[in-house]
């Protein structure tokens, strides 16, 4: 049995990628893509928490709302832009898969000019260790625990509550029959894809106080949250948080006693649960 | 128009021509120049593009597979685990290379390729990052992170007259033409005859596809299993170019790259589109990667395919603006009429 410490990190690395499967499911409910870059805006999220923290002394939960409207409004630019018109009839979804993968390395171009290559570290936000007896959790990773729970109920109430909510959930239902109910499917995407870069900017800021930031932190971020999604299956926010939980933990725990193996194991049953339930453990079947 | 038999076709005359003339440019391009920055990116442009039309040879049957790199280092490790680790000689090596990542290639289409569209792209990936992770920690075979240092090609004696690969870039030049020339007839040829033709009606409608009796699972073997060979055929002669073999140099955003090169050079042409595509992009990241400020170069390389992807008219490439391009500088054909049903093609 791996100590708790380890346990804890799982869990920590589960919240973020949890947070940025949630982005991804929205996106692909609406958009009906994958968004490729969106380990990018996590990347460029913590570049703006670190950035408020350190340069601008704004504090750090403020300084991640900051980030959330910052790249959130890049990712709705993003959106109007480029992904508009990718997404329009007659284009192939390989045209907009190769164009958000394009932008991976547009945006980790920019940073690494903008900000440089070196790895920059929060460690002096929330500092301290909270004290459990047998092990000890920083307050970093207990912030990034909240930080999640409060994203969780914050969805939920968004999703099910207002109407704002309400229209992106026709949305993904009956993009038609939305529309007919004065519905402005347009807007609708414009703002999901902003809430999903928003989230993912915002976990890119609060894993920034744990680890640090640098221009490639979001390659692998983005896989694992990729991967979440698909085996929690595609479009179901139920999923992506089952999903990030197992790779979260499988990253960790088994990563403990199996080495080097547990990626091997990771992507193994990735590949044996898509093979069985293609749709994914909580997708709907395919029509 | 007259006629009669024309020995020379007006009509066709300067597209032969200039094709003629680009292939005569290719063929004796070490004449202009030896400079070796110049032919390695020529070189290397070349083995990419093989890469690149194995990935739309099997996005011709309606899956995209973002596990092609995996396939190049499979190659590249059975070379240079056969030469420098077991003495073999290059040559069978070589093709061993090709063999081995096709039997793997068929052997994993069996179980992924049940799997569609998306789910087929993330299995790959998945697929392209197992091999990477083996290969960085299975150290007694690959060496790990360090790698292994590849060897040169044997000397090949063709009666008195001996090409010596250690002699310059020049051999592997007329080597890495000899490779594009025999995987492009290779797939021109699978898909302009019946077999490319069931590989799109497969992408097109597999419901429809596999009522009208075609297998699905055994086209699309088919495909994936032709790529695996010529891809590690590629990533075989790629680290001996290259001279080294290490985990990173095939990882997934080769894999991706594969892809935006197939995306931004066509998919209309198995042969043109690909050529361009990579020669292009390839050309252009070695050429900003020189430019003196860092990280400059992925800033503009990814703007760049942003930008032709917008630019360029619906899902179209670049080889697929040929006929644009050649009616804007010759003017349109003036006995030609287009029929009304042709060019419909659903490709």
């Amino acid at each position: 049995m791996p100590p708790a410490g380890i346990w804890v990190d799982g869990l920590v690395q589960s919240c973020i990628y949890i947070t940025m499967a949630f982005g991804m499911v929205l996106v692909f409910s609406i958009l009906g893509i994958l968004n490729w870059t969106h380990g990018q805006f996590y990347m460029l999220g913590g570049f703006v928490v670190y950035y408020a923290v350190t340069a601008a002394g704004i504090p750090f939960p403020l300084s991640l709302l900051v980030s959330g409207v910052v790249v959130g409004g890049l990712g709705m630019l993003v959106e109007k832009v480029v992904i508009e018109r990718l997404t329009s009839p007659g284009y192939g979804i390989l045209s907009v898969t190769a164009a958000t993968n394009a932008l991976i390395f547009f945006f980790e171009g920019a940073a690494g000019m903008g900000f440089g290559l070196m790895n920059k570290g929060m460690a002096t936000v929330l500092p301290g260790v909270l004290d459990m007896g047998s092990f000890s959790i920083s307050y970093q990773k207990i912030a990034v625990i909240i930080f999640t729970l409060v994203v969780m109920v914050a969805m939920y109430i968004v999703l099910n509550r207002t109407k704002v909510g309400k229209a992106i959930r026709a949305t993904s239902q009956e993009p038609d029959a939305a529309s007919l109910y004065g519905v402005n499917v347009k807007w609708v995407r414009v703002i999901v894809m902003g809430i999903g870069c928003a989230l993912a900017a915002m976990a890119g800021g609060v894993i920034g106080i744990v680890q640090s930031v640098n221009p490639f932190m979001g390659r692998v971020p983005m896989i694992m949250s990729l991967l979440a999604v698909v085996i929690g299956g595609l479009g179901s926010l139920t999923g992506a948080i089952v999903g990030g939980i197992m790779l979260g933990l499988l990253n960790s725990v088994i990563a403990y006693s199996i080495s080097y193996y547990s990626e091997v194991a990771l992507f193994m049953l990735v590949i044996i649960l898509l093979l069985i339930r293609p749709q994914g453990l909580f997708g709907a079947a395919p029509k | 128009m007259i006629i009669g038999r024309h020995y020379i076709n007006e009509k066709t005359l300067v597209p032969k021509v200039v094709i003629g003339t680009l292939i005569m440019i290719v063929a004796i391009f070490p004449v202009f120049t030896t400079n070796i920055v110049t032919l390695s990116t020529i070189i290397l442009s070349g083995i990419w593009a093989v890469a690149v039309m194995g990935f739309l040879l099997i996005l011709r049957t309606g899956q995209f597979s973002l596990g092609q790199a995996a396939f190049m280092a499979i190659g590249g490790y059975v070379s240079a685990i056969l030469t420098v680790r077991m003495g073999v000689p290059y040559w069978p090596s070589f093709l061993a290379a090709g063999i081995i990542s096709g039997v793997i290639a068929f052997i994993i289409g069996i179980v992924v390729l049940r799997a569609g569209g998306i789910y087929f792209s993330i299995i790959t990936i998945a697929f392209g990052e197992m091999v990477r992770i083996v290969a960085m920690n299975w150290e007694s075979v690959t060496q790990g992170a360090s790698g292994i240092l590849t060897r040169a090609p044997d000397p090949i004696m063709m009666g008195n007259f001996e090409i010596n690969f250690a002699a310059g870039a020049v051999p592997y030049y007329y080597f890495m033409l000899l490779l594009v020339t025999i995987s492009a007839l290779f797939y021109w040829q699978i898909d302009r005859t019946r077999i490319g033709g069931t590989f799109r009606s497969v992408a097109a409608n597999p419901v429809l596809a596999e009522h009208l009796g075609i297998n699905l699972m055994k086209y699309r073997l088919i495909a994936f299993t032709a790529a695996g060979v010529f891809t590690g055929l590629a990533g075989a002669y790629y680290v001996t170019f290259l001279s080294v073999m290490n985990p990173l140099i095939f990882d997934l955003w080769k894999s991706v790259q594969i892809m935006m090169m197939t995306i931004v050079g066509g998919m209309g042409s198995i042969v043109g589109g690909p050529i361009i595509g990579a020669t292009l992009l390839y050309t252009l990241g070695i050429y900003l990667s020189r430019l003196p400020i860092p990280n400059i170069q992925y800033l503009v390389f990814g703007g760049v395919v942003v930008l032709l992807l917008l630019v360029l008219p619906k899902g179209t490439g670049l080889v697929d603006q040929w006929g644009k391009l050649w009616r804007w500088v010759f003017g349109e054909p003036e006995d030609f009429q287009m029929p009304e049903e042709a060019g419909m093609d659903e490709e």
